[in-house]
């Protein structure tokens, strides 16, 4: 990491989301990213004829029965003939997109890049199939075939936690709650809902330890950033120096083997998220992290359900480990807690469209460093620091990344 | 003649604007809300192919568990590898006893339907012993109620004689 020259810095000109819902029948992907993508032109004041490449986020081919979407993404948006690439890495495909752009920038491919995101999740096929289609991205010869998808893998990590650190169901029920909470104060979100950790308790009970209300929704939408140089926003953002500047500071990516069975036991065994450990040192000694908790104002973790985001808290550092649980019941990682985290609702209360998810995760940061969230769920800038978790499979693809405000 | 002749036409609808909250001054988009549904059938059957791992399918047949053990670094994989990932050695076939430890579980009362199994489903790590990674599999057989299953209880493979879908149906777990 020595070799990045530090003369030149990636800032995070604008973004935009398209409504997650559970089914968007008002349109399809192309006109979910087209959406996005004219909020972020419009958000960051900058013309797509200047913006000199993108990235494509989607994960799959199946749900949209569309091989290479990003060609029709791109050339969408009068992008063409300039350059393009996809990023894959299942639910970590967005958070993977966002440090596609900060390679690219930083190593002078290019001064300024779109990243665009989305997933039409599938409400056009029987939900049996659609969960068919997301069984295909853990191994197909191996854990499809013992009936493994992915509530029952999850739910066999969540019940390891639970028996090494006495973690309680009650206690991750609370990350449902605060999650869809936040979302009532986001206008674009899927699930937003006051409920109580009872009634999670009480929802049906899918694959024990988790229930319905634990768990994150298929959502169809799309999201968008615009990022570039200072020179490059200088001379091509009407944003830049309006609105307050925000710099991608940090980076990191880890992966693990893609069955949980291979993952060198027992540490992490089938508890932890290693790719997050090793992801987030690298994105936090990019970015002079050195105490989570303090050094950041708002984080949006990867909430596939309840409990993985108690697990994150500590795999990221925020806690030790086993003490997440604890922590989330007195409210540290509320709004107005020591470290808020999913302000924006979170894969549980946002949605979760895989291809959008991490992009549109850097869009809520923005929004937050800039001020710009809605009053109930803005919060308090110390740090003026925000960070993003995303990840695939059972974690075997984890991208962290990291914003900051300079002003 | 019409939207008749179309055979796959499902509807045609007026969709609503999802996000009014942001057009105060009208639907940028109200011209674009007539929308087509239609049907798009694809059905495939695959000739898949096992590859350098069939012999762990092929001995399950004969009641047999066996997996990899790589010379290189003594690694025994509980799912068979034929190049050991931590060192790049090419493994020997290795048969174990079949008897471990269960590590983690799940009990699913709702399964997708595309999955044949009864409910409550039981899946299951194990660490079957002589190995120094985990297997995945179902637990069967656990008694009259899934309370009885614990983390760290002893388990065994099984075979069945029953004809299956797939070669790894083969085998399951069941408490030793
Ligand atoms: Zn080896």
């Amino acid at each position: 990491m020595e070799i990045l020259n530090k003369e030149r810095r990636v800032f995070v000109l604008g973004g935009g989301i398209s409504k997650f819902a559970a089914e968007r029948v008002d349109g399809n992907m192309r006109d979910w990213m087209n959406e996005a993508v004219l909020e972020a032109l419009e958000d960051s004041g900058t013309q797509i004829a200047d913006i000199e490449h993108s990235t494509t986020s989607y994960f799959s081919d199946h749900f949209d029965k569309q091989l290479k979407a990003g060609a029709i993404f791109h050339d969408n948006i009068g992008m063409c003939p300039k350059p393009n690439v996809r990023v894959e890495g299942g639910g970590g495909t967005g958070g993977l997109a966002i440090r596609n752009a900060y390679a690219y920038i930083k190593s002078g491919l290019c001064d300024s890049m779109i990243v665009f995101g989305g997933e039409n999740m599938g409400r056009q096929v029987p939900s049996d199939v659609a969960q068919q289609f997301i069984a295909l991205a853990s191994d197909t010869d191996w854990e499809v075939q013992v009936a493994g998808f992915y509530i029952a893998y999850y739910a066999m990590m969540m019940t390891a936690h639970m028996d090494k650190y006495g973690t309680k169901e009650e206690q991750f029920a609370t990350v449902s709650v605060k999650n869809h909470r936040n979302a009532m104060y986001n206008p674009k979100a899927h699930y937003p809902m006051d409920i109580t950790v009872e009634d999670v308790m009480k929802s049906k009970m899918l694959s024990y330890p988790y229930k319905l209300l634990d768990n994150c929704l298929l959502s169809d939408g799309a999201a968008c950033i615009v990022f570039s140089t200072a020179e490059w926003a200088e001379k091509n953002a009407k944003s830049w120096g309006s609105k307050p500047t925000v710099e991608l500071t940090g980076t990191g990516c880890g992966t693990d083997f893609m069955r949980m069975a291979d993952r060198p036991f027992p540490d992490p065994g089938i508890i932890h998220f290693r790719g997050k450990q090793s992801g987030a040192q690298q994105a936090y000694e990019m970015a002079g992290v050195k105490n989570p908790r303090e050094d950041f104002d708002c984080f949006e973790v990867h909430d596939a359900y309840s409990g993985v985001e108690l697990v994150t808290y500590e795999d990221l550092g925020f806690c030790k480990p086993g003490e997440s649980g604890k922590l989330a019941e007195k409210g540290v990682f509320d709004l107005g807690g020591d470290l808020p985290t999913n302000t924006s609702g979170g894969l549980i209360g946002f949605g979760h469209p895989v291809g959008a998810t991490g992009v549109g995760q850097g869009v809520e940061v923005l929004r937050q460093l800039r001020q710009e969230a809605h009053p109930k769920r803005q919060v308090e800038l110390n740090a003026k620091r925000g960070g993003m978790d995303s990840h695939g499979g059972t974690g075997t693809f984890c991208a962290i990344n990291i914003f900051e405000r300079r002003d | 003649m019409g939207l008749e002749q179309i055979n796959t036409l499902m509807e045609v609808f007026t969709a609503e604007d999802p996000m009014p909250f942001e057009h105060p001054e009208g639907d940028p988009w109200k011209d674009f809300r007539e929308v087509m549904r239609i049907e798009w059938k694809m059905d495939f059957t695959y000739k898949h192919v096992l590859g350098k791992y069939s012999k762990f399918f092929i001995e399950l047949a004969n009641k047999k568990f066996v997996t990899t053990e790589c010379p290189g670094c003594g690694k025994v994989w509980g799912i068979p590898r034929p190049l050991c990932s931590d060192c790049l050695t090419i493994t020997k076939w290795k048969e174990l006893p079949g008897t471990g430890t269960l590590i983690g579980y799940s009990v699913s009362h709702f399964v997708p339907a595309f999955m044949k199994v009864e409910k409550p489903y039981v899946l299951s790590v194990v660490k079957l012993d002589g190995a120094d990674t985990l297997f995945t599999h179902q637990l069967r057989n656990y008694g009259d109620s899934t309370d009885d299953i614990k983390v760290g209880m002893p388990v065994k493979v099984a075979f069945t004689d029953e004809k299956v879908d797939h070669p790894l149906l083969l085998m399951h777990f069941e408490p030793a």
